[in-house]
């Protein structure tokens, strides 16, 4: 199934050569540099039915989150044309961007926390790359050509009919799902609604929304249909930090050496509990060999447990020769849980979603900015100095909000304020004069007086610094 | 255990020695396009001038804006004819009920009635035949954008943009010379057009 990318001496005999994947390649890319595709044999087992129910949930959750709303607004829609954030009940504008450091911050951390704890369980079992292609693409290409096996018979058989039908078969598949993907990323920058106007007329109506679909469907495609594992493998940061976020407690897929060596037949005096049926290689997606320790390319799907636990079962030994277990579990027999890494990663995790929740929350429910108008700082005429301002009133709740200007009594001061209530839509300003007289020689050097903004939704006094002669 | 084709590169630093195996074909060619690429780019922005670097592009997207927002060619031709469009007046009529009807009043004449009582408000007449910084429509025009300073009469061009202006400018030409009853005593000059208003 997979070559193997070690040569044999002429004339050697074939044992003593190590075969199948080695540490010293990638399985998937050959020495010319051309692509190896991995076609992973099928695999069933307690892990593949735990992914495939998250699988299930995960992408429920996907194509349904853009039509939930929460609080008559779309739980997540992120509009950037109209610089309108809608997450889960709260409202962002173009001036709450701050926020997002923390955010994602937060989630960092919270990915980082987990691959101390538990090692790539992000990638084997929420990643969208592996919810997607082996949970959607992988499964609609065994309908349509069949196991690894055959699809080698029927590639040596040549191009008959039944094959091209099967390959458009497929592929048209493919296309169908990567386009209904791309709608569905669609509806989380535009609401779903106009997801589905757009869909139904012409493409000129709104260029920018068809160019972002039909992008993102030809990557979707390309990289379902083609990329593949080049994506873990080469592009995505992510397995990288690995070697940084790791330590011997760390839990990850392993194979347990003390227990599987010396590898022999079944019936060999003095072997381990390795056969060396190989099956952990013929249904690892990424083409590495487990045995050969934790490596770059493990994205921590476990079929090979699954597979490994199969065949223990059928030789009537305990399952686990492939399982999770950290390097000190397979060394020592004992896991660690708390470390220094873990509580530091912990507390960073805190801070930075802490942080987003409690700022979001805290923030004010609209702002009221008191601009200097354009022009000179003050107008003297006789013994009356006048200061110009403009309020800026932003509504940022999600409702509707009417707001009222109201001055702080100061008998030295003559306030005109040509509007003094004003109702806003949501996530709607609105400019408002404000002139502030008084004699100069009552305020030498100007001074300073409030002016209340009150609305249902809270009171803001605002600070008018007053410059005079 | 490496087979024959394995080549060792020659370097080895703490005991670390590299492998040279044949990069991905895909990652070469995107590689080789990329600098093709960036070639052709180089000479499109730097050398033939053809693009617009992004300080250029800002410079001219301004310009364009400037143009378009705040210095909107304006006459009394332009204006009176302006005054003629009834989808100018809406707009202009909507934008007179949200900012200047507070102080020029709901009629435009400079009061507001209140329990039969009639309140002086901070703005001038605007239907009467008397103005305080010129009669003709670009003068209207110019009060309205610019402002008059020292008055609540902001410079409104800043906050409605001088499409707004023109609008709000051609709606105050339908209402003047009409002469609502009960409003401000007359401020400024008479400005006396031939001709229709």
């Amino acid at each position: 199934m997979l070559d193997s990318p070690t040569l044999d001496e002429p004339g050697s005999a074939r044992r003593t050569a190590p075969r199948g994947p080695t540490l010293d390649r990638l399985s998937c890319i050959d020495a010319r540099g051309a692509r190896v595709k991995i076609q992973p044999a099928d695999v069933r087992g307690r892990f593949q039915v735990r992914k495939r129910l998250l699988w299930i949930a995960l992408i429920a959750i996907y194509v349904s989150l853009p039509w939930i709303e929460v609080a008559g607004r779309p739980a997540v829609l992120i509009d950037i044309v109209h610089r309108r954030f809608y997450l889960f009940g709260q409202t962002f504008n173009a001036q709450d961007f701050w926020l997002a450091f923390f955010l994602l911050t937060g989630i960092g951390f919270a990915l980082i926390v987990v691959s101390a704890l538990w090692g790539r369980v992000w990638c084997g079992y929420a990643c969208p790359q592996t919810v997607f292609l082996e949970g959607v693409f992988r499964r609609v290409e065994r309908l349509f050509e069949g196991t690894p096996a055959q699809r080698k018979r029927r590639a040596a058989a040549g191009w008959t009919t039944a094959r091209v039908l099967r390959a458009v078969g497929k592929y048209a598949t493919f296309g169908v799902i990567a386009a209904a993907l791309a709608h569905t990323l669609l509806g989380y920058f535009m609401p779903v609604r106009d997801v589905l106007r757009a869909m139904t007329s012409p493409p000129t109506e709104h260029p920018t929304a068809f160019l972002f679909v039909v992008l993102t469907t030809g990557l979707v495609y390309a990289n379902f249909a083609w990329f593949r594992e080049q994506l873990c493998i080469v592009v995505c940061p992510y397995g990288r930090l690995q070697s940084v976020l790791y330590d011997r407690d760390t839990i990850n897929v392993g194979y347990d050496r003390t227990r599987g060596e010396p590898r022999g037949a079944l019936g060999t005096a003095g072997a381990g509990d390795c056969i060396d049926c190989r099956r952990c290689v013929a249904v690892c997606p990424v083409g590495i060999d487990i045995r050969n320790g934790t490596q770059l390319e493990c994205v921590g799907c476990a079929n090979c447990i699954d597979a490994c636990d199969e065949v223990m079962d059928r030789i009537g030994r305990p399952r686990g020769l492939v399982r999770y277990d950290s390097q000190r579990g397979f060394d020592e027999g004992r896991r660690q849980f708390w470390r220094p890494r873990v509580a530091l990663y912990a507390v960073l995790l805190v801070v930075g979603a802490g942080v987003f929740a409690f700022a979001a929350t805290r923030r004010a429910p609209f702002e009221a900015d008191l601009l200097r108008a354009r022009g000179p700082a003050f107008t003297l005429e006789s013994d009356v100095v006048t200061n110009a301002f403009v309020l800026h009133v932003i509504n940022k709740t999600p409702d509707e909000a009417t707001f009222t200007l109201r001055p702080e009594p100061d008998a030295r001061l003559q306030w005109t304020l040509p509007i003094t209530e004003v109702r806003l839509a949501s996530l709607a300003d609105q400019h408002l004069p404000v002139l502030v007289r008084f004699r100069a020689a009552d305020l030498p050097g100007g001074g300073s007086a409030r002016l209340h903004v009150a609305s249902p939704i809270g009171t803001r006094t605002v600070e008018v610094r007053l410059v005079g002669p | 255990m490496s087979a024959p084709r394995d080549v060792v590169r020659a370097h080895e630093f703490d005991g670390i020695t590299e492998f040279d195996n044949r990069l991905p074909n895909w990652w070469l060619w995107t590689f080789y396009l990329a600098c093709i690429f960036s070639f052709f780019y180089w000479l499109h922005f730097h050398v033939l001038k053809t693009g617009m670097l992004p300080r250029e592009r800002f410079a001219a997207e301004m310009a364009e804006y400037e143009a378009r927002r705040n210095e909107i060619a304006v006459s009394d031709e332009m204006l009176l004819a302006k005054a003629q469009d009834p989808e100018v007046l809406a707009s202009g009529a909507a934008v007179f009920q949200g900012t200047c009807l507070p102080c020029h009043g709901p009629r435009a004449n400079g009061v507001n009635v209140v329990d039969g009582q009639s309140i002086l408000l901070p703005g001038p007449n605007l239907t009467d035949r008397f103005w305080l910084h010129g009669g003709r429509p670009v003068d209207i025009y110019r009060t309205i954008s610019q402002g008059v300073p020292n008055t609540a009469m902001i410079a409104w061009k800043g906050v409605l943009g001088a499409n707004k202006c023109v609008d709000v400018t051609a709606y105050v030409l339908s209402l003047r010379n009409t002469d609502v009853p009960g409003g401000k005593e007359p401020e400024g000059t008479e400005y006396v057009e031939e001709g229709v208003r």
